[in-house]
């Protein structure tokens, strides 16, 4: 087999492969593109998507699926404001912080407690939430937008720690975090083993159900952690925050090459494809090919069937899937 | 027996429930007149949310419908907009949605690509082409012709949609094959169904009725515009689901469909009555993942 | 199972019925289906307005409705119903309307998120003898009395270049953040824009983006544009969401003053950035005033106190205001800056 080949059998590097072509092609346009500042605010604008993919990944392993994170996400991000801002509740940033990971987890804990104990499919579960979750938001607001948030708040999305950004260094951590629980530890052999075949690893003495519960309630939390760090990076929160988060992690997680039969799958993919996709606007402007502005979301579509087609035509000679 | 349609009456009783409740409440909801001004804004969904039934029936899914619609509404705008003849632009839309569908149906079958990523990705494309070849803009002042497509003609064809899909599924074999593929899709490809074909068709088919509810919008609303059918994908998997359509394949009716379209429709539309709009998110995002639960305690089983 | 057998088909039989029963009682003013409410109410008897945002829950309309529900409870004899689809679809919007008039109201004022939508429920509505009014966007003329107008298209484009020329100094790279590509309200805005641009010949247009009504869309799209073109002089955001995203990328980015942002917000959502020296300009009317103005005209005109011709009419605390044809103006557009933004709260 051909190296070529061997690269396009993962998903992860026909997406890095895709990802540095594109760089190229705008970097020759114009070189501004591989600025410092650039990289980091692509990364910047990617660490919603990159937190919540690390949860949502789990999920996906095992065979379910979360479409709830973008609702959740708005409705942390309202509950932060409406706790600690300056017009409202005036609370201290401890407690704010304290209360949207609560309920982030909590909202987790209730999608997993659904779809394990109420046997629900999670599909059914966390749509019902997405649609729930908005319309609690849009309550709890009232029409108004929440403005008003203090330092302490902000700096949560615009500070910066020894250099760097706190949202980065959060989404470091998570990203390492979630890599080392799926590598290292027999929690992730669990995960792995339990999607790829839930009747063999139930036989084999795991808790299909505990694993489960343990990724709706991982992802629930983590979402609120996305919603700490990127919710303030904005002086006002309004009704769009979270608006359509769900489609892009699922988009980056499913393109980064995990499996939706469960079973496969990796963060790292999911990084890289989350990274793709969100440059992809990026990169149209640099390119000042303003032509291109009304084909964006015909591009970001056709880049997608690019890369099933690739891994496809690199499989059909390769080993089965 | 019983149990096995736990859900459909689940579905009726909450349904009845809700009506009843309307009779006391707001007796004027109930009127014939406002009933049928009112289910206009369905039909277009319901025409949608069959072919899904189907889909999902094989353990698939189409989330592209929503925007295919958008992409069919712009090709009749837009040969509208040439002067071509209004028949032939309703053609076009249809040809334009069964392109679309057939695309998806390529991509599932020949490239073998889980149908929620294919969808997805034509999701962003189907939209996106609608807008690059639009430039955004809507396209107005159909004719008269396309007065004859309005009330009542939507109630009828999605009428004869249902009685099709409802005929297929009850007597030709293909009902057993769909249900076949999304049990096993493995064994049922063994056992010598034609599968690909049978899904192709499907997806197909899933566009040809976005192409008629794209129709049926511009001739209601007089205008084409890309944006028309955006987030319809997600009220149609709702309504199959709440229907008691097993999202694994294998499992449901079209008649559930009908049963969970009339549910979410009958909500939304009392709820903006008798409340106001921002309650609705949060009774149906409840209703639907109640109407599920309950059927479990009702004992319908499903692994 | 066969319990369901029988009762779907019933189910199907009964939609079919009401699909294709009488016609409905569009062009007759008496039909013999259930009676829709008398539309104009005898005096003593409670007005009914349903007043329609383009989107409900957002900050701009809901300052609005501050001042409908102040004029309601002036007038003593309106029951407002302020309404609308919390995502701002236009055809739900029109499916409001289409209940409005099942229900029998006396009024109905729309916004239009996108007219040629809700044409066919305003034309309806005007049909069956409720009064029609459009307030905040212009609909379709046909299906509608009275016009309360704070600024055409025309207008709200041309105050748009003029302010933004002024604040850059008539030249240099433009972009625009939009809501969406296919917003008609913004499309017909940045239609007039285009013309008006003409006006400047200094000022180039080099990007158009749209923020899809997201806040961290905007944001991005604006800090691509700086860098991509750093000579950039001036943004035009003009939806809710893309005017504070937009202003707070130019601030974090270290652009303030160097790059100018412009758009419609009310003054309480950009006063912070004013202050800050990131905005200059902030356009709007006054939202309070126009929620006011559209039930004081609606009331007036179920009550036969608005007619054709006449120059003008009390609206309550606004005093005499002007009507031109089959507008009711409400005044000049307002341009919030640093030295008066702090006389407004809404």
């Amino acid at each position: 087999m051909t190296l070529v080949k061997r690269i396009f059998l993962q998903r992860e590097y026909g997406v890095a492969a895709l990802l540095l072509l594109m760089i190229a092609v705008v970097t020759a346009v114009d070189h501004n593109f591989l600025s410092r500042q650039n990289f980091l605010d692509i990364l910047m604008a990617t660490v919603p998507v990159a937190i919540v993919a690390c949860g949502l990944t789990f999920v996906i392993v095992l065979g379910e699926i979360d479409i709830s994170v973008g609702s959740l996400l708005g409705l942390t991000a309202v509950v932060l404001g409406l706790l600690t801002s300056l017009d409202h509740a005036k609370q201290p940033v401890v407690v704010g912080v304290a209360a949207v990971l609560v309920l982030g987890t909590f909202v987790g804990l209730v999608n997993g407690v659904l779809v394990v104990f109420g046997r629900v499919p999670s599909i059914i579960v966390t749509l019902g939430m997405l649609t729930a979750l908005k319309g609690l938001m849009v309550i709890l607001m009232n029409g108004e937008n929440i403005q008003n948030l203090p330092d302490s708040v902000r700096f949560l999305g615009t500070g910066t720690l020894v250099g760097v950004p706190i949202p980065l260094l959060v989404a470091a951590v998570v990203i390492a975090f979630s890599a080392g629980l799926a590598v290292y530890t027999p929690l992730g052999r669990r995960l792995y083993a339990a999607g790829s075949n839930p009747h063999a690893a139930e036989l084999a003495g795991l808790s299909v159900r505990g694993l489960k519960l343990f990724a709706f309630t991982y992802t629930g939390f983590l979402t609120a952690v996305a919603a700490l760090v990127t919710a303030p990076r904005l002086s006002v929160i309004e009704d769009s925050a979270g608006k359509d988060l769900e489609l892009m992690v699922v988009t980056a997680v499913v393109v980064g090459g995990t499996s939706l039969s469960g079973g496969r799958g990796t963060i790292a993919g999911s990084l890289l494809a989350a990274i793709l996709l969100g440059s992809v606007s990026t990169a149209l402007i640099f390119l000042k090919f303003s032509a291109a502005t009304y084909w964006e979301r015909a591009i970001q579509g056709g880049f997608i069937l690019a890369a099933v087609l690739v891994d496809h035509l690199a499989r059909r000679d390769g080993e089965t899937p | 027996m019983k149990k096995r349609f736990a859900h459909e009456t689940a579905l009726l009783a909450l349904l009845f429930a809700l009506l009843a409740y309307a009779k006391f409440t707001e007796p004027k909801f109930l009127a014939l007149d406002t009933q049928r001004k009112l289910l206009e804004e369905l039909w277009e969904l319901a025409l949608i949310s069959i072919p899904m039934t189907l889909i999902i029936l094989t353990g698939g899914i189409d989330l592209s419908v929503g925007s295919a619609m958008g992409l069919c509404a712009v090709v009749m705008g837009m040969s509208f907009q040439r002067g071509y003849p209004p028949a032939l632009c309703a053609l076009l839309a249809l040809v334009a949605g069964l392109a679309a569908g057939a695309l998806n149906g390529f991509f599932i079958t020949r490239v073998k690509v889980h149908p929620l990523l294919v969808t997805l990705a034509t999701l962003a494309a189907f939209r996106g082409v609608a807008e690059g070849m639009s430039g955004g803009a809507s396209v107005e002042g159909f004719v008269e012709t396309f007065k004859l497509l309005r009330d009542p003609v939507p109630a009828l064809i999605f009428v004869a949609f249902v009685a099709i899909a409802a005929w297929f599924l009850n007597a030709a074999p293909g009902g057993v094959w769909l249900r076949a593929i999304g049990f096993n899709e493995t064994s049922a490809r063994f056992s010598g169904l034609p599968v690909d074909r049978l899904k192709l068709r499907l997806y197909a088919l899933s566009g040809l009725a976005a192409g008629v509810a794209a129709v049926l919008y511009a001739a209601r609303f007089n205008t084409a515009k890309a944006d028309i059918g955006d987030g319809k994908e997600l009220e149609a998997v709702t309504a199959v689901v709440l229907g008691g359509t097993s999202i694994f394949g294998g499992r449901g009716h079209v008649f559930g469909t009908v049963l969970g379209l009339l549910l979410i429709h009958e909500t939304r539309e009392f709820v903006k009555w008798h409340w106001s709009n921002e309650y609705i998110a949060i009774v149906l995002g409840v209703l639907l993942i109640l109407s599920v639960l309950m059927n479990r305690f009702l004992g319908d089983g499903e692994s | 199972m066969r319990l369901l057998e029988r009762v779907v088909p019933v189910v199907l039989l009964g939609l079919a019925i009401a699909g294709c029963g009488s016609n409905p009682p569009a062009e007759t003013s008496n039909s013999s289906g259930p009676a829709p409410a008398s539309t104009s109410p005898a005096s003593g008897e409670k007005i009914t307005i349903a007043l329609l945002p383009k989107q409900k829950g957002i900050a701009y309309f809901t300052s609005c409705a501050k001042g409908a529900e102040e004029a309601a409870k002036e007038l003593g004899d309106v029951e407002l119903i302020y309404d609308g689809p919390t995502d701002g679809k236009a055809e739900k919007a029109a499916s409001m309307i289409d209940q409005w008039v099942l229900k029998g109201v006396s009024a109905i004022a729309v916004s239009p998120n996108d007219p040629q939508v809700l044409a066919p429920a305003m034309k309806s509505a005007k049909e069956k003898g409720i009064k029609v009014l459009t307030w905040d966007a212009d609909g379709d003329k046909a299906g509608r009395d009275w016009f309360v107008n704070q600024a055409t298209a025309e207008q709200i484009g041309n105050a748009l270049v003029d302010t933004l020329a002024k604040d850059i100094g008539g030249k240099g790279k433009v972009a625009i953040i939009t809501a969406t590509l296919t917003a008609a309200n913004q499309n017909e805005w940045m239609k007039y824009m285009n013309i008006r641009l003409k006006k400047y010949p200094g000022m180039t247009l080099v990007a158009t983006k749209p923020s899809n009504e997201n806040q961290k869309i905007a944001f991005t799209a604006t800090q691509d544009l700086m860098k991509a073109y750093p000579d950039l002089k001036g943004v035009f955001a003009i939806s809710s969401a893309a005017f504070p995203g937009a202003a707070e990328a130019i601030k974090q980015s270290g652009n303030n003053g160097k790059v100018m942002v412009t758009g419609l917000s009310t003054p309480n959502d950009m006063k912070a950035y004013v202050k800050g020296g990131t905005v200059k300009s902030v356009i709007l009317w006054n939202t309070v005033d126009l929620g006011y103005l559209a039930v004081q005209a609606a009331h007036a005109a179920v009550k036969g106190d608005l007619r054709t011709g006449a120059k003008t009419f009390k609206a309550g605390r606004l005093g005499e205001k002007k009507i031109a044809g089959d507008n009711v103006l409400l005044g000049d557009i307002l341009v919030f800056t640093k030295d008066n933004i702090d006389k407004y709260d809404f």
